[in-house]
């Protein structure tokens, strides 16, 4: 007999059927060995497939709508399925079969719907029924990224730019020199007026 | 009293101030963003819905647009230009159903470490 496990959320839902791995003494309501997995969303056709489908599929729903959020081009695109964005609202998702002969499945679903799936996916990560390797979710925040909020003015950076200012003021004005000579005018007051 | 200050932190507001926000305070304000964040997803969702299909009805979209509209007015700087790209409906569309997805794929209960990297790579 085999364990079914669902996530809901409005109007998409994640159904995972598998076993438990009793090799590693686990309760018979865990699942380790998903035979099957099944997303199914309201007007849309039933997605389904093997377990080895759920982890790109999965990857792909998070890289995309991380490139989303982003501001980067929208689309990804593997052997197993292609997103990309139709416009802001619509997203077009071509699932292809493993199965030769068979036409890829495409699908339009729009935000409501992606954010739906990714959080049945999240629920599926999140379950401590389930056992499958970790899919992508950035959690690690690059080195270049990290800023310091609490982070104090340093002395230097707020003395810096008005001395550059300042400096660059004097540059600027010191070319006027070639322009206004005081020395010039004074001599030629004297000769007009030679007392 | 506290989160009220935390807001003056924003530095688009009419009331900015230039305290420096803590990594603690930081973290605080993320956890009721996605706390609010679960409890309006049905909300949210609707407001993105509404948009979708431009044959259907869009008044949700545009309650929520003019209600926007009207709080970047009373109480962010108009003179700055990063409010004025708020304001200007050609581009605001991107900018709301940007920070609606954001908030929408926040909230589960890893959504406060989502949402934290979501912020630290803007």
């Amino acid at each position: 007999m085999q364990n079914k496990l669902s996530f809901h959320q409005s109007s998409a839902s994640l159904e995972i059927i598998g076993l438990p791995d009793y090799s590693n003494n686990e309760n018979k309501d865990q699942i380790s060995i998903i035979s099957q997995w099944k997303l199914t969303i309201v007007d849309k056709p039933l997605i389904e497939g093997k377990f080895e489908h759920l982890g790109p599929i999965m990857n792909a729903f998070y890289i995309y709508s991380n490139l989303l959020i982003k501001n980067e081009i929208p689309i990804y695109k593997s052997k197993l399925i292609d997103i990309k964005a139709d416009n802001l609202h619509m997203h077009n998702i071509v699932l292809k079969s493993s199965k030769p002969n068979v036409k890829p499945l495409v699908l339009k679903i729009g935000n409501s719907l992606l954010s739906d799936t990714i959080n049945c996916f999240d629920q599926l990560n999140e379950s401590p029924k389930v056992r499958i390797k970790k899919t992508y979710i950035p959690t690690k925040i690059p080195e270049k990224l990290r800023f310091g909020l609490d982070k104090k003015i340093n002395f230097f950076n707020f003395f810096i730019p008005p001395f550059i200012a300042i400096c660059s003021l004097i540059l600027f004005s010191s070319s006027f020199i070639y322009f206004y000579s005081p020395f010039e005018n004074i001599e030629k007051k004297e000769l007009i007026n030679p007392e | 009293m506290t989160i009220w200050k935390l807001r003056n932190n924003n530095p688009l507001r009419k009331s900015y101030v230039t305290n420096n926000i803590k990594q603690n305070e930081f973290d605080a304000l993320i956890r009721i963003t996605v706390e609010m964040s679960k409890y309006l997803y049905p909300y949210i969702r609707e407001i993105m819905k509404s948009k979708e299909d431009i044959e259907e009805n869009t008044v949700i979209w545009n309650d929520f647009n003019k209600r926007f509209n009207e709080l970047i007015k009373e109480r962010f700087n108009i003179n700055s230009m990063r409010v004025k790209k708020l304001l200007n409906q050609a581009e605001n569309d991107e900018i709301i159903i940007k920070s609606l997805l954001t908030l929408s794929f926040c909230i589960s209960n890893q959504g406060y470490q989502k949402l934290k990297n979501f912020l630290y790579d803007f």
